[in-house]
């Protein structure tokens, strides 16, 4: 590895400061340090809303329409986009059916707590053009501590809902989540083995300011995945498992589980469940681009960063699709053999190779 | 009968059936044939009712009769009557019928079911529609009306006028009662009516240790539209042959329509022309192609989620093949194109143009195979989920009376297109595919290879028709406006649907309707094996296996 130096894509000033410098809030203290903080996280969130407002009711269906040799939605504004305004008051006008059996509190808060625990990963996360919210030391600690969230949600969400299949969809959950967050942490760690730091800011400056290989013409930066591609694919299959999509969808499992944990929930409730499936595949690309794809980089000036950040995101989200049309759905027994029979050993075999190569070169 | 005198049928009628010897027959019955009767397939032995467990396993056992196709019941002015056709999977023209007939007022007959397992639900069917009672049947209920029905609708004293009001207390919810077992730790679930695997409204009442399915029961009848009855009140010539099509109502019709002309024809000896049945050949097969196609696209469902790829891939392809059949038969599903002694007209002009697009299929179809191979069958996932799953040992799946693609796959040569030709199968070069996995991926494979050889028959029909001379393009037979066959002849036939045998035994009172019309159903006894398949299994598993049975509720409950 070159350590040739090229300047940092990583603006060293956060989004909520600079938004106190531009509107004066930061005269205000505390208060004004918070309400920045604020105008931030609706900026961050309605930046990703937007995404998923898009991928949700537009373009996985697009994305799958071209893999399935359809047309799919066509009608509404050009291409059809205009169904994102359609859909939305179509599901929000739809009558909010409760089951009798359901235990109430916590069956309305499952779709909250599988929003936000994804809403909050986002925080950290450095997206390029001055937007991150924060940067705390254990930033990458901070992103899987939330995103393990929203197995709790999908457990309140299938044992609440008072129906079998989705206490079905529920357990599947818990028990692939539990399987695959280990592998997944565990080689999340090699990376941060590398970079020598959890902080999110640093682990994106570690990656762009080495170069892997100098062509002369264009050099190659040091992305972890291009460095450590194994841990990148182990990184990948495991976040497949962990948001829940094919190979891997076990907890909803159409054909079996009719929708698992979440059968029973309808109009804003499911528009709320549906959202945080997209959220977390979201969040599980953003941790991927971050951490292994150098984060907003790319070419062009600093400043394209979230066009790149968001082009990577939606690679990963692409691949989820992709998936979901080609590749059949494993068993459940299988799916947890392959989570700790496999990826479990796997992942704790990289980190000690990691360990030790990054050990060697110190 | 039940007084053992039957009258004489009349020796015109009688065909001799291939193979059978029905001395070593009479050696082995000995006293307990107390009568003789002739059907056009097969010959016929009366039995007394209480006999039947005996008679049947000695026929299996020492005669080699392992194939209980079908059970037909039904009610005379004087008697009960059920009849047991059976059938050896090696030689499927070596055909017997046992018949049983109880008295009018006592109609309580032995159940066949510790011999053969397939009799469990035909035996149900026949108390269920009939009322014929069978005596020591483990679970003698109805199977395609509500439990609360009142009477049995094709026995004599059945009034049809009478409407009948299901209530829905009388009618219990089947959904309602959750039979969780305090003592033990085991779910009950319901799987359907109305989930998104059961391929129609089939209901399983499911019993899950954890994710492992620890008892399986499908529950029937949803679907059940009278089909025997409304062929029974139908005119042989023309009025039947509508119906079929209304089975297997998915792709394929053509298949269905044949095992009724076959029946017939054979019933009131009509001989078709053979430019008329290369047509039917060819029409069958496109039709099995159609509905494998479909077959494979819903298990893919089953195995895949409902967004995968390879099920519209193989709408895409099923669509040419209702292109053709649209040309040829006005329709896309519910065809009607055969008629009893032919078909209902020539192929469409200009002719050049159908061949060349049946040819453009035939030519894109083993790319399309091969890409099917890529994305399936060799995707290591599939095969983990399907290899070594829903394992149908070839026994079990004789004894369930299994056929098709499904025994195909447990590795039981059975097919009726070559074991008892019809049409123009016999004249032409194809093979009969068998797996000997016995599990899912056996039966999907069976299927994607049967796909390659109709298309092999497909070929030849089309040469042949093409090579046709231009004045001996006969498309039906000459036949009289009104059939009438003789009172009290008997036929039962099968052909080789997409499912499997496809059954038909008439009985003719007389008159210009059938006296008994059944259906035997290869998805209804196909079904009844998902049991074997899936206990002890996974949840997922039961899923894959009901996908790879390729039932269709429209011929499960007819």
């Amino acid at each position: 590895m070159n350590a040739a130096t090229t300047t940092p894509i990583q603006s060293d000033v956060l989004l909520p400061e600079r938004l106190g410098d531009l509107t004066g809030l930061n005269e205000f203290g505390l208060a004004g340090e918070l309400l920045s903080t604020l105008i931030g996280a609706v900026i961050v969130g309605s930046l990703i809303l937007t995404m998923t407002a898009v991928a949700g009711p537009w373009a996985k269906r697009k994305i799958t329409a071209s893999f399935t040799d359809r047309i799919s939605i066509n009608q509404i504004g050009p291409a059809g986009i205009g169904i994102i305004i359609a859909d939305a008051v179509r599901m929000l006008s739809k009558e909010n059916i409760i089951p009798e059996n359901a235990d109430r509190p916590a069956y309305d808060l499952a779709p909250i707590v599988i929003v936000g625990s994804a809403l909050l990963g986002f925080a950290v996360i450095p997206m390029g053009s001055g937007i991150q919210l924060a940067d705390p030391e254990v930033g990458l600690a901070f992103a899987f501590a939330v995103a393990g969230i929203a197995s709790i949600g999908l457990v309140m969400a299938g044992y609440a809902s008072g129906n079998k299949y989705s206490l079905l969809g529920g357990l599947r959950a818990v028990a692939q989540n539990v399987a695959y967050e280990i592998p997944l942490v565990v080689t999340g760690m090699s990376v941060v083995l590398f970079a020598g730091s959890l902080q999110m800011g640093a682990i994106v400056d570690a990656q762009n300011t080495q170069t892997l290989v100098d062509l002369g013409v264009v050099s190659i930066p040091a992305w972890y995945a291009l460095v450590n591609p194994f841990a990148f694919v182990l990184f990948l299959i495991a976040n497949f498992a962990e948001v829940g999509r094919n190979p891997f969808d076990m907890p909803e499992a159409p054909a079996e589980l009719v929708a698992g944990y979440q059968t029973e929930y309808s109009s804003v409730y499911f528009v709320l469940v549906y959202l945080g499936e997209f959220l977390h595949i979201f969040l599980g690309g953003a941790i991927i681009s971050t951490i292994f794809l150098g984060g907003p980089a790319g070419p062009g000036p600093a400043a394209l960063g979230i066009v790149w950040f968001t082009l990577k995101i939606w690679g990963v989200f692409f691949l989820t699709q992709w998936l979901r049309s080609a590749v059949p759905r494993v068993r459940i027994d299988q799916l947890i053999e392959i989570g700790w029979k496999g990826l479990l050993v796997l992942s704790f075999a990289n980190l000690g190779l990691t360990a030790a190569i990054v050990g060697v070169i110190a | 009968m039940s007084t053992g005198t039957e009258p004489e049928v009349e020796s015109e009628l009688t065909q001799p059936a291939s193979g059978t010897d029905e001395a070593e027959l009479e050696a082995l019955l000995g006293d307990r044939a107390i009568a003789r009767e002739e059907h056009l397939n097969a010959p016929g032995f009366v039995i007394n009712p209480n006999d039947v467990q005996a008679v049947l396993s000695d026929l299996r056992n020492e005669a080699g009769y392992d194939h209980l196709s079908c059970v037909t019941a039904q009610q005379y002015e004087d008697r009960y009557e059920s009849i047991y056709h059976l059938k050896k999977f090696a030689d499927p023209t070596d055909e017997l019928s046992i018949v049983v007939p109880t008295t009018s007022e006592n109609p309580v007959s032995q159940s066949a079911e510790p011999v053969f397992r397939t009799a469990d639900w035909h035996e149900r069917e026949a108390y269920d529609l009939i009322g014929v009672e069978y005596e020591g049947h483990p679970d003698l209920r109805r199977i395609l009306l509500p439990e609360t029905w009142q009477g049995h609708p094709l026995s004599k004293d059945y009034d049809q006028e009478k409407p009948q009001l299901v209530t829905l207390t009388e009618h219990q919810n089947p959904i309602q009662p959750d039979h969780r077992d305090a003592e033990s730790d085991t779910m009950f679930l319901n799987i359907g009516p109305h989930h998104p695997a059961t391929h129609g409204v089939l209901h399983v009442e499911t019993v899950l240790d954890g994710e492992t399915v620890a008892d399986v029961e499908p529950d029937i009848g949803y679907l059940h539209r009278c089909e025997e009855q409304m062929c029974q009140s139908g005119t042989y010539r023309h009025q039947i042959m509508p119906y079929p099509d209304r089975w297997d109502y998915v792709s394929a019709g053509l298949l269905n329509e044949w095992a009724y002309a076959r029946a017939i024809e054979d019933l009131a000896d009509v001989e078709v022309p053979e430019y008329a049945q290369v047509i039917r050949t060819m029409g069958a097969e496109l039709c099995r192609i159609a509905s494998h196609m479909l077959a494979l696209g819903t298990f893919a469902l089953d195995v895949y989620g409902e967004f995968t790829a390879t099920f519209m891939y193989t709408f895409r392809d099923r669509e040419v093949i209702q292109d053709l059949l649209e040309d040829l038969t006005g329709q896309r599903m519910m065809f009607n194109y055969f008629r009893v002694g032919g078909v209902a007209w020539d192929l469409p002009e200009p002719r050049e143009e159908f061949f060349a697009q049946a040819r453009d299929f035939l030519n894109e179809l083993p790319a399309k195979v091969a890409e099917y191979h890529d994305l399936i069958t060799g995707n290591e996932i599939f095969q983990t989920r399907c290899i070594d799953t829903g394992v149908l040992e070839p026994d079990v799946a004789k004894s369930y009376g299994c056929t098709g693609p499904v025994v195909r796959g447990s590795g039981v040569d059975y097919d009726l297109r070559r074991d008892d030709p019809y049409g123009y199968y016999d004249q032409l070069d194809w093979d009969v595919i068998t797996r000997d996995g016995c599990d899912n991926y056996a039966r999907v494979l069976c299927r994607m290879e049967e796909v390659e050889e109709s298309a092999k028959i497909i070929e030849q029909c089309l040469d042949l028709l093409e090579e046709w001379p231009e004045d001996e393009r006969d498309v039906q037979a000459n036949v009289p406006r009104t059939l009438k066959p003789d009172a009290d002849t008997e036929i039962y036939r099968a052909v080789e649907g997409a499912k499997g045998e496809l059954g038909i035994y008439i009985r003719s009172d007389g008159t210009d309707k059938p006296g008994r019309f059944k259906i035997r159903s290869p998805c209804f006894s196909n079904l009844q094996a998902l049991a074997e398949m899936s206990e002890g299994e996974y949840i997922p598993d039961l899923i894959a296996s009901l996908g790879s049975l390729d039932i269709v509720l429209g011929e499960v409950d007819r």
